[in-house]
């Protein structure tokens, strides 16, 4: 591209790219909400904080070591990776796909030690229930699954390549967004062990929130975990026809209240209520294209994506770039949250609920209610409990000043 | 192999007389008792002759001599059962059997080795378990439906030497086989010899070499094995087996087409030829690859070139009778197949575990997969058409300078 060219495709890019922003950005929390001056105190007790602090500061050191060796291990294989092009009498994508697979492979070897370490620490606090060598056969199993993924990226990729040469992106990044559509679509028909809820006033009450936040009713499903785990949770899935709820079942065997629950199910509906699945893919379409585009940037020196040489390298740039991307996407979910949040408030005039999930949630996955920041700008999908226990505590006071003005 | 310590010698002439072979298994019940009783006197002066090779680093002769004439016996008998041998054999392991075994026994052996030898055998006791379901023992019937490559041979054998007198070369020369590995690893065990079984198929020249054949596997693999791939090699099939499937149904549909028009005009049409002969050279790549018969990654599209390749004749004139009747006609070789398809699992798991230690592959274990594909392909040229030449299922054999003198 001659120059002007490519300021003018630079510019078309940020221009779209801030429309996007400007439309994806906003959400339902008042701009000027003034969270109320709690201290982690006032929603745990001492002895658990202590606990909690402990417990959670081992697996983050974890974490942080186990990226160092990601990068580090990748920066290796994208130096060296292509000699082991040698292994291999099929073509050039084939061999691309070859190097993937055995890039991950190395990667999947050195994590053994951090995903072990974590067995062991989470056992230690009655907070896992998987022994040592059914995670291992777990995470054995879940390699076939991320070679699967990796020859299919490839497959699209370096097909393209071999046809646009070093502007695949151009193909490839739409090629990606539609994969991720597919994938959010499908998604609720990838659960397993999945049923339709028993309880009655719990469908009730889906159906009620739904039309309260003006949307059309939502299936609820419980999924069945707790012969793996003991920690609650829920998620919304899918997108238009293919919306589901998902509650495990670990949040419904008695140590939240129905109160406590229903927060839970307003708070799934307003994921889909205010769009957040779709919202997502939108914050993937604005990374997926910056990030391919340098992708082909780098791969270049090694004769680009449409060489099996130049696998390692993508493989090491795609990797350095999502975390690099981390904490940006952690704000843009941060918020996500948040908004659901506030809108379950709104939805169950419940904040006493809410306060006492976000309270019993802490207690129950030995969360520290207010980690480092370092922590929560790297890892952090959620808001902090205390700042959710804080919101609930805001939205009380606005609707006492609401009632009684 | 001369330097094997059992060696094979067939003097059989195919000629078989129908009424014994009708009879076969309803003659040989003598046989069984007098086996049975060989069999306990074998076991319980093996546990002196390991006290005794423990301690002193000498087996005693004289049991040593009573363990080959059983190994000797125990070969007459499975050859006849199996119907690789036509006369009633002796009851004493004399030499001059039509199926025979020469067996140099060691008269020093380690004691290490022989301390752990049970141990060290297990794996050639699996492999014994496939190749011939345990070998000839007391319980032969036990034998006779425990399934292994001999017992799948005795069973078409005895169609096939009904109908036609004689026994097909092929199959005579695969139980043979099977014969000299059992007697390998008897020997092993039984602590006539130190050396460990070895699954190479190659039997020697007066076995009479297979006739020539328009499939043929050309190897040209130096068993050397990368240990990444070899650890991952399982995983790294997840890509090919995707495009495995789809290609195997239109594969499928293609055959279809090509068996009517190859009824009507008399040949196959030349692109469903070339597209089929792809197909199975593409299936004995990835075979090949999955089972450790040969180290790249293969391509995807059954082109040349692979250390593990096949040569397959052009189209050409094919009776319409036989091709009416194609598929029951494949049957039998299918069995045949199937069985020598535990074979090649044996090698991949065997080899599996061969080469992460040792980084190369076995020469039994590669030689002995690389039959049964060779078996496999041709009887896949033959059900999708490429030949109209039966399969051959007789192991190759050395040139025939080193027959014995
Ligand atoms: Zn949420």
């Amino acid at each position: 591209m001659r120059r002007a060219e490519r300021a003018a495709a630079l510019l078309a890019f940020a221009v779209g790219a801030g429309a996007a922003v400007w439309a994806l950005w906003p959400t339902d929390v008042p701009d000027d909400l003034e969270l109320p001056p709690l201290g982690q105190a006032d929603v745990a007790s001492a002895a658990h904080i202590r606990e909690a602090e402990r417990f959670e500061t081992f697996l983050r050191w974890d974490y942080v070591l186990a990226e160092v060796v990601v990068l580090l291990v990748l920066a290796l294989y994208a130096w060296r990776g292509h000699r082991l092009a040698r292994e291999s009498a099929a073509g050039r994508i084939g061999t691309g796909m070859l190097l993937g697979m055995l890039g991950l492979g190395i990667l999947w070897i050195t994590q053994i030690p951090f995903g072990l370490a974590e067995i062991w620490w989470a056992r230690r606090y009655d907070a896992a229930e998987v022994g040592y060598l059914e995670w291992l056969l777990g995470y054995w199993l879940g390699l076939a699954g991320q070679f699967g993924f990796i020859c299919l990226a490839l497959a699209i990729v370096m097909g393209f390549a071999q046809v646009l040469r070093d502007r695949w992106w151009v193909a490839g990044a739409p090629a990606f967004i539609a994969l991720y559509v597919v994938f959010a679509w499908s998604l609720p028909w990838l659960i397993p062990d999945d049923r339709p809820v028993d309880d009655p006033a719990l469908a009730a009450a889906a159906q009620r929130y739904a039309r309260e936040q003006g949307t059309d009713p939502i299936p609820v499903r419980i999924e069945d975990v707790s012969a793996y785990t003991d920690s609650p949770n829920a998620f919304a899935a899918g997108m238009d026809a293919s919306r589901k709820i998902f509650i495990w079942d670990t949040l419904l065997d008695g140590r939240f209240t129905d109160d406590e629950v229903h927060v839970v199910l307003a708070h799934e509906i307003a994921h889909h209520s205010r769009e957040h699945i779709w919202k997502s893919v939108g914050w993937y379409a604005l990374f997926a294209v910056p990030g391919t585009f340098l992708i082909a940037l780098a791969t270049r020196r090694r004769g680009t994506l449409r060489e099996a040489q130049a696998v390692p390298v993508a493989l090491f740039v795609f990797v350095a770039l999502n975390l690099a991307a981390q904490p940006i996407l952690n704000v843009v979910g941060r918020r996500m949250e948040a908004e659901a949040d506030w809108v379950a408030l709104e939805t169950t005039d419940d904040p006493t609920a809410a306060r006492g999930l976000f309270e019993q949630f802490t207690v129950v996955a030995l969360a520290d209610p207010s980690p480092p920041r370092w922590s929560t700008l790297l890892f952090d999908t959620h808001p902090t409990m205390l700042d959710r226990v804080r919101m609930a505590e805001a939205w009380r006071e606005r609707s006492e000043g609401r009632s009684h003005p | 192999m001369s330097d094997r310590p059992v060696r094979l010698l067939v003097t059989d002439d195919l000629e078989r007389s129908r009424l014994t072979v009708f009879f076969r298994l309803l003659l040989a019940i003598p046989h069984f008792f007098w086996l049975g009783v060989w069999t306990f006197g074998a076991f319980f002066s093996a546990i002196a002759q390991w006290f005794v090779t423990v301690l002193r680093g000498r087996p005693v002769p004289r049991l040593h001599e009573f363990h080959i004439g059983y190994i000797r016996y125990a070969t007459h008998v499975g050859a006849y059962l199996a119907l690789a041998a036509n006369p009633f054999p002796g009851f004493l392991g004399a030499p001059g059997y039509p199926i025979d075994v020469e067996i140099a026994s060691a008269e020093r052996q380690g004691r290490l080795g022989a301390l752990l030898r049970l141990l060290l055998a297990l794996p050639a006791l699996f492999m014994l378990v496939l190749i011939s379901g345990g070998g000839p023992s007391g319980v032969g019937p036990y034998w006779v439906v425990s399934g292994g490559i001999v017992a799948a041979v005795a069973f078409l054998g005895w169609f096939a030497s009904l109908v036609r007198g004689c026994m097909p070369r092929g199959l005579r020369n695969l139980a043979a086989y099977g014969l000299r590995y059992t007697a390998e690893v008897y020997a092993y065990v039984l602590l006539v010899t130190p050396v460990y079984p070895s699954t190479d198929p190659r039997l020697p020249a007066h076995a009479g070499a297979p006739p020539s054949h328009p499939v043929r596997l050309d190897v040209v693999d130096d068993r050397r094995r990368s240990r990444l791939t070899t650890f991952f090699r399982f995983f790294l099939l997840v890509p090919h087996l995707v495009w495995f499937s789809f290609w195997g149904v239109l594969a499928l549909l293609i055959a279809v087409v090509q068996w009517f028009f190859t009824l009507v005009a008399g040949h196959p049409a030349s692109p469903l030829h070339r597209f089929l002969a792809a197909w199975v050279r593409y299936q004995t790549h990835l075979f090949a690859f999955g089972f450790l018969i040969a180290n790249p990654f293969p391509g995807f599209t059954g082109t040349p070139g692979y250390p593990v390749d096949l040569e397959l004749p052009p189209p050409g004139r094919q009776r319409r009778l036989v091709t009416l009747f194609r598929l029951p006609l494949a049957l039998p070789a299918f069995v045949v197949s199937g069985a020598l398809g535990w074979l090649l699992y044996a090698a991949g798991i065997g080899g599996w575990f061969a080469a992460l230690a040792l980084g190369r592959m076995p020469s039994g274990l590669r030689d002995a997969g690389a039959h049964a594909l060779r078996y496999s392909a041709q009887v896949n040229a033959y059900a999708l058409l490429l030949t109209e030449r039966y399969p051959f299922s007789g192991p190759p054999v050395e040139p025939s300078d080193d027959a014995p003198g």
